[in-house]
């Protein structure tokens, strides 16, 4: 899949799936064809081994039995000399006539004997060979001993190189010739074959007789007496080897080099076609291999001819033979089948080559027809690569038309499905691309407009500091009537002294490194949010860093850095905002000037009003006097202008008094009940015509530490503001009392109360609401800032009946215990 | 024939601790009033005995068992094929052990019908010996015999077929004369031979 998507290696990738499709299927086909041609090569060549292997134990069964049945047939022929009672007769009278002899003159008679045949005596020569027996034995020689009509094979008869007879003495009693010795006694077959008297057939392994230049094996055999209860003689056979099997073994052939041989158990060899009789196998390692009590085949190692092949040798030992030949001398005789395995094998390796020819056509045939396939699947998914790319550059192309019927076409008309629903959507996505870009370019020339229509200059820096940007404004204050100012330096269009170029360029510094956020200068925000307390030094110098003046042309501007972000993935541009202060400062010096002249009027006004009205009465009364004779008038004039002055003298002193008494006056401990009857009682005295009844409620309350005359100013500015509010008749409930919080004198009338609106104005300097000269307005302002200065609180409120209420609080002073104290003592 | 496997050691001490015992008890039975000699009859009745309980020993306990159990088979060629003697080959290897031990006495299976010609009879003597033992198998036949001018003394007893393995080997060996043997008929005889001029 990833190689028809991958756009960036498509080469390769192509390649790589042509030699994957015919890796696997050489892999599918290959393979298989391989193994399958090991494994029938390995079969067939266990089939041959076994096959071959067993043919050949049959052989050598078969040629086993044979030789056994010739060994037997001339033992027995053999064996009928032995049984003839002529010599049996004779062999005993010799045993017997032994026998009455001493053994010392039987060695002796021996002895003569052998000294005879020696010197070749006639007699005696003629006696052993041309005797009765000899005669018998020279019949079995021709084959006319048994049956003078059948003669034996004449092979026997030819291969036989002696046959003799001795007595229990070994002494020669008949030969066919003069060759043997005469005394035979103390020979091996002699013995083996005598074996105690007991008599038992021998034969010998072969050895080489150099007398007879060729290689022999003898035949001996005991002569039993009549009862065959002893040996009485033995019968000697002396046979060429080579002669006696080679008719039997050496004419079974087959294929070029298949033959039989005939080993004994040491490894020698009795009879071959190939090997001289007399050789020893080659391979030590093989004698035990092919000479078991059994009969069966091998793979074996070497072939015993020299050849160091595997080879297939079947065996079979003699059973008959072997066993007179093993209790003779130990060795046992076995048949040996071989045959060479290049001819053995040779129809498997014809068939292997045929096969691995077959398979290497096939491999190749493998090759051409999976690059053919492959080249079959890979072209169109190679088309569809190319189609895919394309798409994925953006270049939208015809449809793909594919006809291969299966899921490549599938997968065609998948990507043609994918190329329409992307061109509807890119389509669509340029439209609104298009719409944006209208919606930007309108957005710019807006804000272009906006800040050109700002009568503040607005200027923007590059990080470089060139001009990024003038609005109309910033153009008209640098005279930059024509002409491109964008990408000049900053400071070529301002002319600067060199120590304002030197802060500004450390401000835009600044500003590039905590631009954040770039729009709203930090030190703006801790004055809107945390409201610090404005006359704050501090405060003033940070604002100084962007809030500062600079004059250009000779007119002042306020300016502000800013920091903003006008191209994406750069840095922070630098605004400049400049607003011409010029104008403004101006006009705020001549606002603050005449808001000191209107207060100062308002003042001067008020205090106008208050010495106004006793000064005319004092006037009018003065007038009165000079008219006035009566001296009880006068008088009684005299005493209203001391009263009227009394009373602008306490005009005065409420403006005045408060600065100058309590600079006089120290805190002493006070008792506030006896303080509110005084100013009940100063201020009753000032309203002496109207009837208004006070209700005293004074609980025992702690004392307080305050100015005597000033709590008392302020008790009597509250009460007096009180018994004002009634004016005529009415109740005031005056009550103190005291608790854990403080101590807490409430004063209430039952006058017209206080407008709501004017709630929040009433401790406000001036604020009253009497007639020209009833008040001065500063009244309960006075009260106000006593009482707070004293740590406590005053509060005015509306009387839900009728009037107003007044609360005032003190906390309770840490020193009440010990004052009590005092005030008992 | 010379015996090599230890199958045959085996047979062989059997077999001549059977023979040493025999003039042991001879010993003791003479001590006290010695006669001048022993009759051969006996000492051929005691051998027989011997001889015939060894290989009816060896036939049913261990030749009949090991082939009931299907252990391993007796055979003729049990050198080569893995297998045990034969029971009358025991006997012929006992046989043989005994002539080598070169005491005189010699003892060996004959028949009318022999498998093989050698174990024929070798003397007129036995043959008659065999034929009377037919009409009298109980009846030992017992003689003195010469060859040259050695005398022996010979008791030749009825040896008849035991187990069915017998009859069935004799009646199907390809070499043998006869072929309707049944279990219980006389197969052939026993030679005791003892020399008498030692």
């Amino acid at each position: 899949m990833s190689t028809i998507l991958t756009s960036e290696t498509p080469i390769k990738r192509k390649k790589g799936l042509t030699t994957k499709l015919v890796l696997s299927m050489l892999l599918v086909g290959a393979l298989p064809l391989l193994i399958g041609l090991f494994l029938a090569f390995y079969q067939g060549t266990q089939k041959i081994q076994e096959v071959n292997g067993a043919s050949f134990e049959a052989l050598a069964t078969e040629t086993a039995r044979k030789i056994d049945i010739v060994v037997a047939d001339e033992l027995t022929r053999t064996a009928l000399l032995t049984t003839d009672v002529d010599i049996v007769t004779f062999l005993e009278e010799q045993r017997d006539a032994l026998n009455a002899l001493s053994p010392s003159a039987s060695a002796e008679v021996l002895q003569q004997e052998q000294a005879r045949w020696e010197a070749g005596d006639p007699d005696q020569a003629h006696a052993i060979t041309q005797g009765p027996i000899a005669e018998k034995l020279k019949a079995q020689i021709e084959g006319t001993f048994i049956d003078p009509g059948h003669p034996i094979p004449i092979i026997t008869r030819s291969a036989t190189r002696a046959l003799y007879m001795t007595d229990i003495a070994g002494r020669l009693i008949a030969s066919i010739d003069h060759k043997p010795s005469y005394l035979h006694a103390q020979e091996p077959w002699w013995q083996g074959a005598f074996h105690k008297r007991v008599g038992q057939p021998y034969l010998s392994p072969i050895a080489f007789d150099p007398q007879l230049n060729t290689y022999t094996f003898t035949l001996a055999l005991p002569i039993m007496d009549r009862l065959r209860y002893e040996a009485v003689g033995i019968l000697r056979r002396v046979y060429d080897v080579k002669e006696f099997f080679a008719p039997s073994i050496e004419t079974i052939r087959f294929g070029k080099t298949g033959h039989v041989m005939l080993i004994d158990s040491r490894g020698v060899v009795l009879s071959c076609p190939i090997l001289p009789t007399g050789t020893t196998l080659g391979d030590p390692q093989l004698i035990p291999l092919v000479t078991p009590m059994q009969a069966g085949w091998t793979s074996a190692p070497s072939d015993g001819h020299g050849g160091q092949d595997t080879s297939i040798i079947g065996f079979a030992p003699l059973d008959n033979t072997s066993r007179i030949t093993r209790a003779s001398s130990g060795v046992g005789w076995h048949m040996f089948v071989w045959q060479s395995s290049e001819e053995l094998f040779a129809p498997i390796q014809q068939f292997f080559q045929w096969t691995a020819a077959f398979g290497i056509l096939g491999v190749g045939l493998l090759v051409t027809l999976g690059y053919l396939a492959a080249h079959r699947i890979s072209a169109p998914i190679r088309r569809l690569q190319e189609a895919a790319r394309r798409i994925g550059r953006g270049e939208f192309q015809e449809p793909i038309v594919m006809t291969t019927g299966d899921e490549i076409e599938e997968l065609a008309e998948e990507i043609n499905r994918m190329n329409e629903q992307l061109a509807s959507q890119f389509a669509g996505l340029e439209s609104q691309v298009a719409l944006k870009t209208q919606e930007v370019e309108y957005l710019q020339e807006s804000t272009s407009q906006i800040l050109d229509s700002v009568p503040d200059p607005v200027i923007m820096i590059t990080p470089e500091e060139t001009i990024e940007y003038l609005n109309q404004a910033s153009k008209n204050v640098l005279a930059i009537t024509n002409g491109n100012s964008e990408g000049r330096p900053f400071f070529e269009l301002l002319n600067l002294d060199p120590a304002t170029q030197a802060k500004l360029h450390q401000e835009i510094e600044a500003v590039k490194h905590s631009s954040l956020p770039p729009i709203v200068p930090k030190t703006q925000e801790p004055n809107t949010k945390n409201l610090k307390d404005p006359l704050s030094q501090t405060n003033w110098g940070d604002t100084g860093d962007t809030r500062q003046e600079l004059r250009l042309n000779q007119r002042t501007y306020r300016y502000r850095w800013f920091s903003v972000h006008v191209h994406p993935g750069k840095d922070a541009c630098i605004g400049l905002v400049l607003r011409d202060s010029t104008e403004e400062s101006l006009l705020q010096d001549q606002l603050i000037q005449g808001e000191k002249l209107a207060s100062l009027g308002v003042l001067s006004a008020g205090i106008g009003h208050e010495l106004n009205n006793p000064l005319v009465g004092v006037i009018g009364l003065g007038e009165a006097i000079q008219d006035e004779d009566n001296m009880e008038n006068m008088k009684g004039y005299a005493k209203d202008i001391v009263q009227h002055g009394k009373r602008m003298a306490a005009i005065i002193r409420d403006f005045t008094g408060q600065i100058g008494n309590q600079f006089l006056e120290s805190k002493t401990v006070i008792d506030i009940n006896a303080q509110l009857t005084q100013a009940i009682n100063v201020v009753k005295g000032q309203f002496p015509s109207e009837s208004i009844t006070v209700n005293l409620r004074l609980e025992t309350i702690p004392p307080l530490r305050a100015k005597p005359y000033e709590l008392g100013q302020a008790l009597t500015n509250v009460l007096t503001n009180a018994f004002q509010a009634i004016s005529g008749t009415g109740t005031i409930d005056i009550s103190t009392s005291a608790n854990e919080e403080g101590i807490h004198i409430r004063i209430a009338d039952t006058g017209a109360g206080i407008a709501p609106s004017h709630l929040p104005k009433v401790f406000d300097p001036f604020f009253t609401t009497k007639g020209q000269g009833e008040g001065s307005g500063l009244g309960l302002t006075v009260a106000y800032r006593i009482i707070t200065k004293l740590g406590g609180q005053i509060r005015l409120e509306n009387n839900p009946k009728q009037g107003t209420i007044c609360h005032i609080t003190f906390p309770l002073s840490v020193e009440h215990p010990t004052t009590r104290k005092d005030d008992g003592s | 024939m010379n015996i090599t496997t230890s199958q045959c050691f085996l047979l062989a001490s059997l077999l001549l601790t059977s023979v040493a015992i025999v003039p042991t008890q001879d010993l003791q039975a003479t001590a006290p009033s010695p006669p001048p000699s022993l009759s051969p009859e006996k000492v051929s009745d005691y051998l027989h005995s011997i001889i015939e309980a060894d290989r009816n020993i060896y036939t049913t306990y261990v030749v009949k068992r090991m082939q009931e159990k299907g252990i391993v088979l007796a055979r003729e060629d049990w050198e080569s094929s893995n297998a045990i003697p034969l029971p009358a080959q025991f006997l012929h290897y006992s046989s043989k052990l005994v002539a080598e031990s070169g005491h005189g006495v010699r003892f060996r299976l004959i028949s009318l019908w022999p498998i093989h010609r050698r174990n024929g009879p070798a003397t007129e003597f036995e043959r008659k010996a065999l034929e009377d033992l037919q009409d009298a198998p109980d009846t030992p036949q017992r003689g003195i015999v010469t060859s040259g001018k050695k005398k022996f003394f010979q008791s030749i007893y009825a040896d008849k077929g035991i187990t069915q393995a017998c009859i069935i080997c004799h009646n199907s060996h390809p070499l043998s004369p006869k072929r309707d043997f049944q279990v219980g008929d006389l197969m052939g005889g026993v030679v005791i031979t003892i020399p008498l001029d030692e």
